[in-house]
């Protein structure tokens, strides 16, 4: 983006100078946004020529009255005829300032208007503080700090570029050099350079030179000095009619702390294009690269537009510069909910594992198989359950039963199979299935009523039938039917058991078993024996 | 801006990311664009069949619905621990059924019935392969002890086959020495008479 803007710049040749009629709007929203350096570099970073304006605003850090020439500048101001300089060129500010190198006036006006968006914007004191007539006077001044500033002022003419320069090393200035009479210099030289013969000294003041500046940046600032050369893109203003003096009857309240750009744009009552080109002007500027809008010729931006570029710089402008962090977020999604969105992401993917660790059988690791996952295991978890209500209402029924035969004393040592009353209860087919899988085994066992049904694969070759066998007389089942043998590299059996009456054993508990036996056969085995 | 269209995706492509083209996003897009749906709405298909088995629902999105999938399937996993130990505390207190016992009286009675003798038949196939063949009555546990005995032999069994019928049990099987010296069939025939007595 810098890019473009320094190519406009230079085809734009002289056309440079417009740094100093940037509209109102920047003007409070540089006071309030440099109200720390961190904005400070942040604008500078954006667009060098605001650093300029951010002097004017970081210089003064106190409160304090304004002079009593304020007003009188803004009678000066006021008398101003802004007409006379705009040529409607496609770039007022640009126009303005190419009358004013020809003549002061354009610059003073320039400077007036800072001074009075300075007036306005920034909340009572400093920049009324700025007394326009007091900047010449304390130009030479080496003593305050400040004025150092304005003897560069005085230095280089007729040379916008580097005045942009130097005002962009003036932006380097951080809060600490909060000087009044620095701003009280600008002031007197608007004032004093209002005549349009007084253009060397608001040359002057706009122009500050770069080893002076440099030297009074703080060690630590981060803020970056441009190249002196690179010609700063043209802010348009898109209308002629930057100087006007609507601004003085703008009367727009104090932002008691540094507004977003956003908000900023809403307070300027929207009647006025030129806050509103303003501030798009301002937001493209503040966030520079944009070498778009730098092309707008004269026609009044929207107040939409204003939003809608303020949107896109906004989002660049913060995406550029992750330190301002999560400003306003204007920005799309994307910004704004970065970090939740990245925590909703790592919350989902914990409870997805959470899900796979619960679920016994754990095959592919994507969502899709572990939720098809859990479902097969909530369907097996159900029939488990059924299967363990239906054998405890049995075990029950039967307990029952022995007591009242008991009681009853008729019995002979032979129990009737099934009791009438008790089909009642047991109406319900046991049915019960489910599978389990281990390293090595895989079992599937099927319950129907009293036959119990198991299929087993195992990978290893061990002679697994005395093993189970040896678990399913433990589980009490009577095999009735073995049929199985090697397949490749496996042993595949089936066992067709009967459950002996009597016995409570449930399908998970034969499978659960039947995988323990299995394991730790294999384990037992050394691997170099099953290799055949 | 890759921000906006990964946030779109990024809860449904976790495992591509490492392969996206960032240069050739369109292609990609296109390229693969049924493939990720597919892959998308099977997912949520899933997702729906889970949700229409957990009774208890609180949000419909995605992490509620497995949130809510996990609570249940820890019920129902304490649930079946509960039913299970109270089966095994009915069981310990039961008293021992004696149905067996009856089970094998009826099934030496069958196997009179129905004219099936006992029988042990061995014939040998190979050197060292030996294919026998045991009818039995049924007794409880018969085939482990069976099984028992020609492991301690030394006998290697493969192929096994166990069938029942009307209260007699056929066992055939493959027959593996161990021993790599020839085994008689007659011997074997021999052995296993007498296991079969014994067990």
């Amino acid at each position: 983006m810098r890019e473009r803007e320094r190519e406009r710049e230079r085809q734009r040749g002289s056309r440079s100078q417009t740094l100093l009629l940037l509209p109102d709007p920047i003007f409070f929203i540089n006071f309030f946004y440099l109200q720390n350096s961190r904005l400070l570099s942040l604008l500078n970073k954006i667009h060098p020529s605001l650093i300029f304006i951010h002097c004017f605003f970081l210089l003064q850090t106190d409160r304090r009255q304004p002079p009593d020439n304020h007003p009188k500048m803004y009678e000066e101001t006021g008398c101003f005829d802004p007409n006379s300089m705009a040529e409607g060129g496609d770039d007022g500010i640009s126009q303005s300032v190419k009358h004013h190198k020809e003549d002061d006036a354009a610059v003073s006006a320039i400077e007036l208007e800072l001074q009075k968006h300075l007036a306005f914007n920034v909340e009572d004191t400093h920049t009324q503080s700025i007394s326009i007539n007091s900047n010449t006077h304390s130009i030479h001044d080496p003593a305050n700090q400040n004025h150092q500033i304005l003897p560069p002022y005085e230095h280089s003419h007729s040379n916008w570029d580097s005045g942009v320069v130097s005002a962009d090393h003036m932006g380097g200035f951080d809060q600490n050099e909060n000087d009044q009479s620095q701003q009280s210099f600008i002031n007197t030289d608007i004032s004093s350079s209002f005549a349009q013969s007084q253009t060397p000294p608001l040359l002057n003041l706009l122009q500050f030179p770069r080893c002076t500046t440099s030297s009074m940046l703080p060690p630590n600032s981060s803020i970056s000095f441009t190249n002196p050369d690179h010609h700063f893109p043209v802010p348009p203003p898109t209308s002629t009619d930057v100087l006007y003096d609507p601004l003085f009857h703008l009367n727009l309240p104090p932002q008691p702390q540094p507004p977003l750009f956003r908000e900023l744009f809403q307070s300027i009552p929207h009647g006025y294009s030129f806050p509103a080109s303003a501030s798009r002007a301002a937001a493209n500027s503040l966030f520079g690269e944009i070498g778009d809008e730098r092309d707008a010729t004269g026609a009044f931006y929207e107040d939409g537009d204003v939003g809608v570029h303020l949107d896109n710089r906004v989002l660049e402008f913060s995406r550029d510069l992750g330190c301002i962090g999560r400003r306003r977020e204007t920005a799309g999604k994307p910004t704004k909910h970065f970090a939740t969105e990245r925590q909703r992401r790592e919350q989902l993917n914990g409870k997805f594992k959470a899900l796979k660790d619960l679920v016994p059988n754990p095959t592919k690791n994507d969502r899709a198989s572990v939720v098809g996952d859990a479902i097969e295991y909530i369907k097996e978890l159900l029939r488990t359950v059924n299967e363990l209500k239906l054998l405890v209402e049995k075990k029950r029924c039967v307990r029952e039963r022995r007591k009242r035969h008991r009681t009853e004393d008729d019995d002979e040592g032979m129990k009737p199979l099934v009791d009438p009353a008790d089909q009642s209860y047991n109406s319900s087919l046991r049915s019960s299935w489910l599978q389990r899988k281990s390293k090595d085994t895989e079992v599937d066992v099927r319950i129907i009523d009293d036959e119990v049904t198991i299929k087993l694969v195992q990978r290893k070759k061990i002679d697994c039938l005395l093993f189970v066998s040896r678990v399913l007389d433990e589980l009490q089942l009577d095999l009735h039917h073995v049929a199985g043998g090697h397949i490749g590299d496996y042993y595949s059996f089936l066992f067709n058991t009967k459950i002996y009456e009597g016995s409570s054993v449930y399908a998970g508990s034969i499978a659960n078993k039947l995988i323990e036996v299995m394991d730790k056969q294999y384990a037992a085995v050394p691997p170099t024996s099953c290799a055949y | 801006m890759e921000f906006v269209g990964s946030a779109s995706t990024q809860s449904c492509i976790t495992q591509k990311r490492g392969r996206r083209v960032y240069g050739d996003d369109r292609d990609f897009k296109s390229k693969n664009l049924t493939a990720e749906r597919r892959r998308r709405e099977k997912l949520s298909n899933r997702l729906l069949t889970l949700r229409s088995l957990v009774p208890i629902i609180t949000n419909m999105n995605k992490a509620t619905i497995v949130e809510d999938a996990i609570t249940y399937i820890e019920k129902l996993q304490m649930t079946v621990k509960v039913l299970s130990d109270q089966l095994l505390e009915m069981e310990s207190s039961s008293e021992e059924s004696e149905r067996p016992r009856n089970d094998e009286i009826n099934a030496a009675e069958e196997m009179k019935k129905h004219g099936i003798e006992e029988k042990v038949e061995v014939t040998n196939v190979d050197g060292c392969k030996l294919w026998i063949r045991i009818i039995s009555k049924k007794k409880r546990s018969r085939i482990t002890k069976f099984l028992e005995a020609m492991a301690s032999h030394g006998f290697e069994l493969s192929d096994t086959n166990v069938t029942t019928f009307k209260g007699a049990t056929l066992i055939s099987s493959c027959l593996n020495g161990v021993y790599s010296y020839k085994i008689e069939a007659e011997q074997v025939k021999e052995l296993l008479q007498e296991i079969i007595k014994s067990i």
